[in-house]
């Protein structure tokens, strides 16, 4: 091995795997001191037999007072032990919006409004239609009451009125779920992207509940649909900060304010695609709440890819010729979210893959790094070693093909994603767990069962959760599929043809 | 067997040992200094005086003349001078339909100008920085404010990131907050915080008056400020965090509909300040400073505090006194030296100056920064720490009180101990000579003395 690209190879992988390794030893440093002794102890103690110990056990002289000191010293490590460690974050139980039927928008009404809207041109109205026919959305998507009216009304007013809809109806479930009295809840964190009122969604929250007025509010905004996975990572900063408390996490999309009035293609899409929903998840870090706590969360990985300019500008809002304000998307999006999605796997990866599959990656690394990338390709691990379920955020049905490619997944790994998208549209960060909830709905949820959440959003950003599922959950389960799972999966036609 | 029992108890004692050693080193980590900070000034062109504000108000031909007249009194009798700054937009005559870039140029400049200073003189690389934390209250574009940051100093990928909006004007403790409890989980850890607000979007142009206050008072300002809690560089901070207290009142709904952004009859969106807001104010400060008390003050001022209560509950003396004036009998100067008061306005300064017993020379800074800057929302308490750094009043082991009320309602406040002498101009270098001037009474108090007469 010549000496000169090694060190490039080791600033290369940051030495990650290294750093690992050696954490893991130094962590372990006493269990791997104390093992050979208590092994040493114990094949001593089976050599002699039960009497000639308890004989052995007098000789010592070991008097009361030293076995006291000993107990005492034993009890004393192993409280600070148990005391020092990570306060683990449980999801005692969450619960998602469930729109009213008469906010659906079935294809053709999608259309038929489309057409009467004064600012969309012919070709606007088709190009928009052609994509919802090849979107993967069903004819059962909701949107709020003012996008029904012709033209909408954006109004603040209307915007408020949809929060606290769909904020408000998703937190009363929850409250009926969990007998979660408001008055508990420590911390609350909110995320909206696209609205963000004054006073802020968790002030409202805050007045709505009469929460207590020592509670740590965040309202986080214009995060993108990652933002669900944001909250929960800072939710869980806070538990680990402040033991035995209740964080609430709402997340949702505020879809009033933000319909695209003009006829640039990049920016249709928003309208064609996002739809309403939001989530309340109510984690806390109470060791009494493990008995009834739905998951545990292992892991949260955050990946930032503003750095790179293609990436910063592939979600972007801006105003069109006109000065309609929309959201443009950018055509290299998929490449986008697969280069952000790899490098959450480098991170995400050590955490969670059994030890063979992460070796194999670090050896395809170290290959691609000596033999030039052109002589090996790359090698991704196989994620379905590690997690029973994934919940890939509904973005459009190309971010799931695309991730479900990669990831070498499975029709029915992806089923979750694709069916959410087609009951209920793209609800941006809230999406998540409505994926989640077919998953429960569907009595696949066992206990021990590992989740992975991914989420993408506007920055660039590629942020995932690990959860474990810490009880089996039984069907029927209470929720927004609870009147439609009987009849999923369906089938989703590669174009629903309309025109 | 001798071998083995010390082996145990060696053992034993060295695992109790290196428990208590990662204990020591998470508390030593638990720290949040202040390694620096760096107040916006925009540039000369985007100066307010007020006659440019008095042709602002008079674009708006919705406006009678007694609103006009009404609107002109309450700029002229602001405090603020005739050097505060506003947004490009305004100035230039695009207040009722600023364009995204408007809105997004305003930001942008701030943030940029402060940061890139923040960055020189702190030595530290952007690479380098951990978490990001910006709050702008009523403009939240996408991508966040955060990724503009991110993408403009090509920031890690592995940074935590948070944009925070909606908060009003008591933001910045919030974001202290967060940073904080994220210091408490990682070490070695080191924020940067924005802080500003955004003017442009969110002019106000038709008549209703509740919502026309905001136009005369909010200017342009911001703050960028760097936070860690590594041990290693207490020696280059300027202050530690001691304590922050949060308090909200959102469940009265007064309180939270005292300051609220909406539309009027006619469908505009402004931010409405209701005539219940000294009230709402007056409770969260309340709420506030009972938190707060225990945290700062001596515990022989906390002593009087109590038998001054106990024998006021005993005796049933006098009529039952409001909490803000119980809290007058309370001797704040006693834990804190200095004071940083939000620039909600005059009357707030003075009101909440007269609360907590403070003296002229207490509420000069939080005065002359209202003169100088205006009303600039969350980051005026910033502006507030640059003039008493600027007139080299913080010395070492200094307490400095920073309080503000915000939409919400909320009244946050945080201690900070000064670790070393300050005596850096910041934005306050050109100026501070200039401090406190002969009179803080409006230049063309002579040219409008109609509109007092009015």
């Amino acid at each position: 091995m010549p000496a000169e690209p090694l060190p490039q190879f080791l600033s290369s992988i940051k030495l990650k795997y290294v750093k690992l390794g050696y954490q893991y030893l130094a962590n372990h440093m006493l269990t791997f001191l104390l093992i050979p002794v208590m092994v040493a102890a114990f094949l001593e103690a089976a050599k002699i037999g039960p009497d000639e110990l308890v004989s052995l056990w007098r000789s010592l002289g070991i008097n009361a007072i030293h076995a006291l000191c000993t107990v005492l010293l034993v009890v004393v490590v192993a409280t600070a032990y148990f005391m020092s460690r990570p306060r683990p974050v449980y999801l005692v139980d969450y619960a998602c919006f469930q729109p009213a039927r008469n906010c659906r928008v079935p294809f053709a009404t999608f259309f038929e409004h489309a057409r009467l809207m004064p600012f969309f041109d012919e070709k606007s109205v088709r190009f928009q239609v052609r994509i919802l026919e090849r979107s993967g959305l069903g004819e059962e998507t909701c949107l709020p009451p003012a996008n029904h009216y012709i033209p909408p009304c954006p109004s603040m007013e209307a915007s408020r009125a949809e929060a606290q809809l769909v904020i408000f109806s998703a937190i009363d479930d929850l409250i009926a779920k969990t007998g979660l009295k408001p008055k508990d809840i420590d911390i609350l964190v909110v995320n909206c992207s696209l609205f963000s009122p004054t006073p802020s969604l968790s002030a409202m929250i805050v007045n709505k509940y009469k929460l207590r007025s020592n509670i740590m509010s965040f309202n986080l905004s214009g995060m993108g649909c990652s933002a669900g996975l944001i909250s929960v990572d800072l939710a869980r900063d806070l538990l680990q900060a402040h033991p035995n408390s209740y964080a609430l996490v709402v997340s949702t999309e505020i879809i009033t304010p933000n319909y695209y009035a003009g006829n640039e293609r990049s920016m249709l899409l928003p309208n064609c695609l996002f739809r309403m929903g939001a989530a309340a998840v109510l984690l806390s870090n109470r060791r009494r709440e493990r008995a009834r706590a739905k998951y545990r969360l292992l892991h949260v990985v955050r990946t930032h890819k503003g750095a790179d300019d293609r990436a910063y500008l592939c979600v972007y809002e801006e105003e069109d010729g006109d000065g309609n304000s929309g959201i443009r998307l950018s055509k290299d999006l998929m490449a986008i979210a697969d280069e952000a999605l790899r490098s959450n796997i480098t991170t995400v990866g050590p955490l969670v893959l059994p030890v063979t599959e992460q070796l194999r990656f670090l050896a395809s690394l170290v290959a691609r790094r000596l033999l030039g990338s052109r002589g090996w390709k790359p090698y991704i691990p196989d994620f379905k070693r590690a997690f029973e379920h994934f919940c890939i955020h509904a973005g459009g049905r190309a971010v799931i093909d695309e991730l479900q490619l990669n990831l070498r997944l499975s029709a029915a790994h992806v089923e979750a994603s694709r069916m959410a998208l087609h009951r209920f549209g793209n609800t941006s960060s809230s999406s998540l767990w409505y994926e989640l909830g077919y998953i429960e709905a569907k009595g696949r949820m066992r206990r021990g069962d590992r989740v992975w959440m991914i989420g993408f959003g506007s920055g660039f950003k590629c942020n995932s959760a690990v959860w474990r599922c810490l009880r089996t959950v039984a069907t029927p389960v209470d929720g927004p599929w609870s009147d439609c799972i009987h009849r999923y999966p369906v089938h989703i036609p590669e174009v629903v043809k309309l025109l | 067997m001798d071998l083995l029992w010390t082996i145990s108890t060696a053992l034993l004692l060295c695992s109790l040992l290196s428990i208590l050693w990662k204990e020591s080193d998470r508390r030593r980590n638990r720290n949040c200094y202040l390694l620096d900070f760096v107040c916006y000034k925009p540039s000369d062109d985007r100066k307010l005086s007020t006659e440019l504000c008095s042709d602002i108000i008079a674009r708006n031909k919705r406006l009678s003349v007694p609103d006009y007249k009404f609107l002109l009194k309450v700029v002229v009798n602001s405090g603020i001078s005739e050097e505060t700054y506003g947004p490009r937009s305004i100035i230039e005559g695009r207040e009722e339909c600023p364009t995204h870039d408007d809105c997004v140029d305003e930001v942008d400049d701030c943030m940029y100008r402060t940061l890139d200073q923040l960055f020189l003189r702190t030595g530290v690389s952007p690479i380098d920085v951990d978490v990001l934390v910006v709050n702008v209250s009523m403009f939240a574009p996408s991508p966040s404010l955060t990724s503009r940051i991110v993408n403009r100093y090509s920031m890690r990928e592995d940074v935590k990131t948070f944009s925070l909006a909606g908060m009003g004007c008591s933001a910045s403790p919030i974001a202290i907050d967060l940073v904080n409890n994220i210091f408490k989980t990682r070490k070695r850890t080191l924020a940067v915080v924005v802080t500003s607000e955004s003017i442009a979007p969110n002019w106000y142009c038709g008549t209703d008056k509740s919502m026309m206050l905001g136009n005369c008072l909010f200017r342009s300002g911001g703050c960028s400020f760097m936070l860690t809690n590594d041990p290693s560089l207490r020696h280059r901070a300027k202050m530690s965090l001691k304590c922050l207290v949060r308090a909200h009142i959102g469940a009265d709904d007064d309180a939270y509909s005292c300051a609220i952004q909406k539309e009027d009859d006619e469908g505009r969106v402004g931010f409405h300040l209701s005539k219940s807001l000294p009230k709402a104010a007056v409770r969260a400060f309340a709420e506030n400073l009972q938190r707060l008390a225990p945290k700062v003050l001596p515990v022989g001022e906390l002593a009087l505090y109590a038998v001054r209560g106990l024998r006021h509950r005993l005796w049933r003396s006098k009529e039952a006194k409001t909490d803000a004036a119980t809290a007058a009998r309370v001797n704040f100067k006693s834990g804190v030296d200095h004071f940083c008061l939000h620039t909600g306005g005059a009357a707030v300064i003075d009101a909440v100056g007269r609360a907590l017993g403070l003296a002229k020379y207490d509420v000069e800074p939080a005065r002359m920064t209202l003169h100088r800057w205006g009303n600039t929302s969350a980051s005026s308490l910033w502006y507030v720490l640059g003039y008493m750094e600027a007139k080299k009043r913080l010395r070492r082991k200094d307490r400095v009180l920073m309080l503000s009320f915000g939409a919400g309602f909320k009244c946050n406040s945080c201690l900070w101990e000064v670790l070393r002498d300050l005596n850096d101009g910041g934005a306050w270098e050109d100026c501070i000579r200039a401090y406190p001037p002969q009179t803080l009474v409006n230049p063309f108090m002579e040219k409008f003395r109609w509109v007092k007469e009015a």
